[in-house]
């Protein structure tokens, strides 16, 4: 092959795969409105998009699995948390613990939490062939704590629970220990305590947080009985 | 060095090591941050660091780019360059850019791009920059009596370059579109017209050092960069698997991707045989050393490291894990670092007249640095393989598993110290070539 040949295969090749390139970026745009529902990409939803750019979200967290690796992915964060802790979590999102990695506080304000969480909850049903893939398998270690359990000590994490009480080495001490709670009480006492402790005492200082979901309740009480 | 005008190069290679430095320790600040609790976060949290990380590393690279075109241009063209004041405005105006983008970010002046952070204003005021740089380069290059496929091909490399930055400026409602047209710039550029920029200066150097026909080294650059197009254009589909884009591109973009390595394994046996069939004795060893280390590492760092994780039934695992990162250090360090390092150790002593140049230091740097980004590469490797398996494979809890993977933190904050220490001599040694004062032995 001489070097004309060369510069042949060069711009032909080139010009081939361009081609090929822009005719499936048609078809992809034609494509897209219905994999991305943009029928529900309403104006709050794309407010919320400027919020998420704003803040340069993108450079801790990924979504679509783009971003920065330093955060977890929000693809799927709507369907995962749910409408009320991502409301409760965007607006403290401070971890309690200071040895884990946190999430400053971006100080957003209401409606801004408003608009994000519709963008997200767009997101949410794209169309992603799939992605992330379900786990092949449930995590099954010896020690490790099942996953509601995890999920009911974020919940307590979230609600800032240890600020008055203490479970084990730490927490506040103005309100009950916790540590044995699991052996003192039942599930039903629990459920009802933490969403309205006057029902049990009148003059109960603690206050009530009817914020919480059901299913974060349900976890958190599953926790909480697990401290025996 | 043949003409005057060339000299403009120098001040290019100068601040692109000195960028390179700077990207270097905020890079090391990143990884402390998954390692250590962050006394920074109020002041320079992990997202903003991340954007400097980024845009310092492109500019850096894109100094380095210009100044290596500035040096080829007037000397394949065989005249000088058409305007020197132009050549240093533009270099003026790309500083204070990258540097009021670095400062903005600090400020929370982002447009909330990964990697395309700068606001739309400054997006802009680098399109004036890119354009006085391309008219710069075409005016001296119509002056040519004959026009060479080096120079063809750099003058299509800096415009694509130009021309797909387009794509990144404007605001896109759709999460989908949005990132669907980002890739057009960071793919398209990486995969693209970068490797046209960097296939042509690495030519134009291999033709100088080893003194092979000029027909053989620029057939051979025509058959790499339609290879690196007809499998990269395309290949940009493998970015397209999961963002909400059709699940054709799992096919189109699998099978052309896959083929990527292709050009990259031609460009390793290319270099090595002008340097075997090389027509003159090679006196800058330490230039050969990067030349055929950059083809090596080119192929390690994007080829396998990019092949390992391109086809869909593996990318569904490792999307948006550490395996990217280990990727993309090894990739941008291979492909584009040592090419620049390459560029600059050619065409440094050349600049200041030094027809001789202790070369000692540039072979720590040489060593040093790819060790390193060895370590960093195989450290990231294996943190992204236990993210893919604990938190995908196994649905493990995002932070939980990061602290499985800790220690191979550890392991890139070690390998980038050492990473630090060989730039830092790198930087040194360019600093100290460039501010020589000329020699008596002209080369």
């Amino acid at each position: 092959m001489g070097k004309k040949a060369a510069s042949n295969f060069f711009i032909w090749g080139t010009v081939i795969c361009t081609t090929v390139f822009i005719w499936l970026t048609i078809d992809t745009h034609i494509t897209i409105p219905k994999r991305t529902n943009t029928d529900k990409l309403t104006d709050e939803v794309v407010l919320g998009k400027r919020v998420w750019h704003n803040h340069n979200c993108n450079d801790c967290h990924t979504i679509l699995g783009i971003g920065g690796y330093y955060s977890p992915d929000v693809t799927k964060v709507y369907s995962a948390r749910g409408e009320t802790w991502l409301k409760t979590f965007l607006k403290n999102p401070e971890s309690p613990d200071p040895q884990r990695r946190k999430m400053p506080n971006q100080n957003l304000k209401e409606d801004e939490i408003k608009k994000i969480i519709a963008f997200f909850k767009w997101v949410d049903v794209i169309d992603t062939n799939q992605w992330p893939p379900k786990p092949v398998a449930e995590a099954k270690m010896i020690g490790a704590a099942p996953k509601e359990t995890l999920l009911g000590k974020n919940v307590l994490a979230q609600y800032r629970c240890d600020l008055c009480h203490k479970i084990g080495e730490k927490g506040g001490t103005f309100g009950p220990n916790l540590t044995h709670v699991g052996s003192k009480r039942d599930t039903l006492w629990l459920a009802a305590q933490i969403r309205d402790p006057k029902s049990h005492n009148p003059n109960a200082q603690m206050p009530a947080f009817p914020q919480i979901a059901e299913e974060e309740i349900h976890a958190l009480v599953n926790y909480l009985m697990s401290l025996k | 060095m043949a003409f005057d005008s060339q000299k403009v190069a120098l001040k290019y290679f100068v601040i692109s090591a000195i960028f390179f430095g700077l990207q270097v320790i905020v890079g090391l600040l990143l990884v402390s941050k998954y390692i250590w609790p962050d006394p920074l976060i109020g002041i320079l949290p992990f997202n903003t660091a991340r954007a400097i990380h980024t845009n310092l590393l492109v500019v850096w690279m894109i100094f380095g780019f210009m100044g290596g075109t500035y040096y080829i241009v007037p000397e394949e063209s065989g005249t000088e360059l058409f305007s020197k004041k132009l050549a240093n405005l533009q270099f003026y105006l790309f500083l204070l850019g990258g540097l009021v983008g670095v400062v903005g970010f600090l400020f929370g002046w982002t447009a909330g791009r990964p990697l395309l952070e700068l606001p739309v204003e400054l997006k802009w005021a680098i399109v004036i920059v890119a354009l006085i740089f391309i008219f710069n380069v075409f005016m001296t290059m119509i002056r040519t009596k004959k026009w060479t496929a080096i120079q063809g091909l750099l003058l299509g490399g800096i415009v694509m370059l130009a021309f797909m930055w387009l794509f990144g400026i404007p605001f896109f409602k759709n999460l989908t579109l949005d990132y669907y047209y980002w890739w057009w710039v960071i793919h398209l550029w990486v995969e693209g017209a970068w490797e046209l920029i960097a296939a042509s200066i690495m030519a134009f150097v291999l033709l100088k050092i080893t003194g092979v026909d000029r027909q053989i080294i620029e057939k051979w650059l025509y058959v790499e960069v339609a290879l690196v197009l007809i499998t990269g254009i395309i290949g940009t589909g493998h970015h397209y698997y999961w963002i909400g884009t059709p699940k054709y591109w799992l096919w189109w973009g699998g099978i052309f991707s896959a083929l990527e390595p292709v050009p990259i394994l031609l460009m390793v046996f290319d270099t090595l045989n002008h340097v075997k069939h090389k027509k003159i004795e090679i006196t800058n060893l330490l230039v050969l050393y990067w030349a055929v280390g950059c083809a090596i590492f080119h192929f390690i760092g994007a080829g396998v490291w990019g092949f390992a994780h391109t086809l869909p039934v593996i990318n569904r695992w490792t999307h948006g894990t550490q395996v990217t990162a280990a990727h993309g250090h090894l990739a941008f360090f291979g492909a584009y670092a040592m090419l620049i390092m390459t560029m600059v150790y050619f065409a440094l002593p050349k600049l200041k007249g030094l027809g001789q140049f202790n070369q000692k230091r540039g072979f720590w740097v040489f060593w040093i640095t790819t060790i390193s980004m060895v370590v960093m590469g195989l450290a990231f490797g294996v943190a992204g393989v236990i993210q893919s398996y604990m938190q995908r494979g196994l649905g493990m809890d995002f932070l939980t598993v990061q602290g499985f993977m800790r220690p191979w933190f550890m392991a890139v904050f070690f390998g980038g110290l050492g990473f630090f220490i060989g730039v830092i001599i790198y930087i040194i040694d360019v600093l100290q070539m460039a501010t020589r004062r000329k020699e008596l032995n002209e080369s």
